[in-house]
């Protein structure tokens, strides 16, 4: 158990701030510079409380001695135990996470902030828009739809990146695509040899979906990527007739705490933590502030 | 009202400074500073305004939330003991006034940070009212008064030979139960509660956010990050590991909370190099409407106590009361214009 609760006026309440402890039990290459970190939580307190994390909520994920980061979680509770996380190597947190080796130890603090409305989204065509490692996070909502494919109406992917080696999940498209009226189509914004050679898509997210053109009848879209591909994205799909209330992303900003104390993550008055990080677009284009 | 002599406060004060951790003002280096005394005659009993706010009593300026012991493969993680008690002495109104903001962000909004909410828990408050307003100081414009009791345990005011004490809370009974208290005769000092709520009422901030003024008044600000330091309710903080304790076989490191401040450049910068408030103008904008709109909408609270450290502090003169009479100015201009073209 924790050394963390104390009493707090009959109450236990527990530190919010501090990690539960797990181990590294897989890695895997997701791209170049990007990996999938397996962890099995080691703490009792922290599997009972990742034991009922949603799509879209994410966690703060410790290199122990070097710091810790916020993450969408990769994986959900139905399919296992094991916490995944898709981290691109970008700063000292992700650089140490890296350089872990399986069995070392990591710390885990969460899961945090709101999620996907799959509930609400029952009966509606999903059309699913991931940019790089903003795909990251919009896995949980394809693995939730696949596994409970009968109450979901068409699933269309749109998964882009940079570069080929930067598409991530590449290893789990045929699945996807051999699933019940789902589709995924890929782009990248260059293509490399191979690439071009096998004449597939080039360009950006938006021409790919200007492409596809999803209808927006009972429809709702969710996005990730980075900031400026969400904002053109939801102009192309203003385009096509989508209403503001139909999209839905997930917003990224740094933060320190994921609790609504840090103060870090605010856009104007809204606390991407505390408040999303999942927002509908009409709310996003409502903030005071550009998240941009 | 009751009333306590001098000798009798410094007796009460040196108990408290055996039993806990007391924190009150002290001169060092000519400047007063909220600061552990082991003493009553270590105390500074006329001051103004003590440099820094009381906040470092309970939310240091360096604070270890978890500490990481590595042994091996073997990790073990454990957090500071519970805290001892402490009582802040001599605070003035404000910094109390300051010390309740904080409380509305790490207690009043689940979930409770349990690192504040200990600490504040062991925490009491003797304010000392001030006999007036001091330079830069503006309060009565915040909802404070030089003696405001509102925001503290106990507060003494200051008469002739001695102080009267007011006993607000609970805490505040426990902690004067026991002391030498007299009738004061004579006159009774006056209590002014809550002033005015000063310049433009919050739901009219939002239209005040596009204005080129928060880039004109960035041109001389330098990012230096003191009025966040300075002031009792600025709490934006940064968390980062440090290694305590390194040898074979075993390591220790200290995850600490840090102080910082949305006037800083690297403030959003995320690991990838996005920066979502990448100008200096953007940043000063950011601070002003945190205090004044996005507390309020947040945590219930305005994040000004109207204590003009921060006035004080700036290098190169940003007045958060000047600001605040130039938005009441421009919007009074465009309601004008409004209605010009209306």
């Amino acid at each position: 158990m924790m050394g963390t609760a104390i009493s707090n006026q009959q109450s236990e309440i527990e530190n919010p701030m501090r990690p539960y402890l797990g181990r590294l039990v897989g890695k895997k290459e997701l791209g170049t510079d990007i990996r999938l970190f397996q962890i099995e939580l080691t703490e009792p307190a922290g599997k009972t409380h990742f034991a009922d994390y949603r799509p879209g909520q994410f966690a703060f994920v410790s290199a122990l001695g070097v710091g810790e980061a916020p993450f969408g979680i990769t994986s959900i509770p139905s399919r296992g135990e094991l916490l995944e996380f898709g981290v691109a190597k970008l700063g000292s947190v992700t650089g140490a996470l890296h350089s872990l080796e399986v069995g070392e130890m990591v710390g885990v603090r969460g899961p945090l902030g709101n999620w996907f409305p799959m509930d609400e989204v029952k009966g509606k065509n999903i059309i699913v828009l991931g940019g790089g490692i903003g795909g990251a996070p919009l896995r949980p909502v394809i693995n939730s739809i696949l596994d409970h494919r009968s109450d979901y109406g068409r699933l269309t992917i749109l998964w882009a990146a940079r570069t080929p080696s930067l598409l991530v999940f590449t290893d789990e498209y045929e699945t996807w695509q051999s699933a019940p009226d789902t589709t995924l189509h890929l782009t990248v914004d260059k293509g490399d040899e191979h690439w071009k050679a096998a004449g597939r898509s080039e360009g950006l997210i938006t021409q790919l979906l200007e492409r596809v053109t999803p209808s927006p009848e009972n429809a709702v879209t969710i996005t990730c990527g980075p900031p400026i591909m969400i904002h053109f994205v939801s102009l192309t799909l203003k385009k096509l007739g989508f209403s503001l209330d139909q999209m839905w992303t997930t917003l990224e900003a740094r933060m320190h705490c994921g609790i609504g104390k840090c103060g870090r993550c605010n856009m104007g008055e809204k606390l991407v933590c505390a408040d999303g990080p999942v927002f509908r677009q009409d709310q996003v284009a409502g903030f005071l502030e550009s998240f941009l | 009202m009751k009333v306590i002599t001098q000798d009798a406060l410094k007796a009460w004060l040196d108990r408290l400074a055996s039993e806990t951790t007391l924190f009150a003002p002290r001169t060092v280096d000519g400047i007063v500073l909220y600061r552990p005394v082991a003493s009553s005659n270590e105390i500074t009993y006329e001051y103004t305004r003590p440099k820094m706010s009381a906040k470092e009593a309970v939310l240091p300026s360096t604070d270890n939330i978890v500490s990481i012991e590595k042994h091996s493969q073997d990790v073990t993680l454990s957090e500071p003991a519970l805290e001892k008690k402490q009582v802040i002495f001599g605070l003035r109104p404000c910094d109390a006034h300051g010390i309740s903001v904080l409380d509305a962000v790490f207690i009043g909004r689940e979930p409770v940070d349990l690192s504040y909410a200990r600490r504040r828990e062991a925490t009491m408050l003797v304010g000392l009212a001030c006999p007036q307003m001091w330079e830069g100081c503006f309060c009565t414009s915040m909802g404070g008064a030089p003696d405001d009791p509102r925001h503290v345990d106990v507060l003494l005011t200051a008469v002739v030979g001695g102080y009267t004490v007011n006993t607000v809370t609970e805490k505040g009974q426990a902690l004067v139960a026991g002391l030498d208290l007299r009738e004061l005769t004579g006159d009774v000092p006056p209590v002014t509660t809550g002033g005015t709520e000063g310049g433009l009422p919050p739901e009219r901030w939002p239209e005040r956010f596009a204005d080129r003024y928060w880039d004109l008044l960035a041109e001389r600000c330098i990012g230096c990050r003191v009025c966040a330091y300075v002031c009792p309710t600025c709490r934006c903080f940064d968390v980062r590991d440090e290694v305590a304790e390194r040898r074979a076989g075993f390591s220790r490191y200290d995850r600490l909370r840090c102080w910082d401040s949305c006037t800083g450049p690297n403030y959003r910068i995320t690991a990838g190099g996005h920066n979502p408030r990448p100008t200096k103008g953007q940043r000063l904008r950011n601070r002003f409407f945190c205090k004044f709109y996005y507390m309020l909408q947040d945590y219930g609270s305005t994040g000004c106590v109207g204590c003009g450290r921060c006035i004080e502090a700036c290098p190169v003169n940003i007045d958060i009361v000047e600001v605040l009479q130039e938005q009441v100015a421009r919007g009074k201009k465009q309601e004008a214009q409004a209605e010009v073209t209306a």
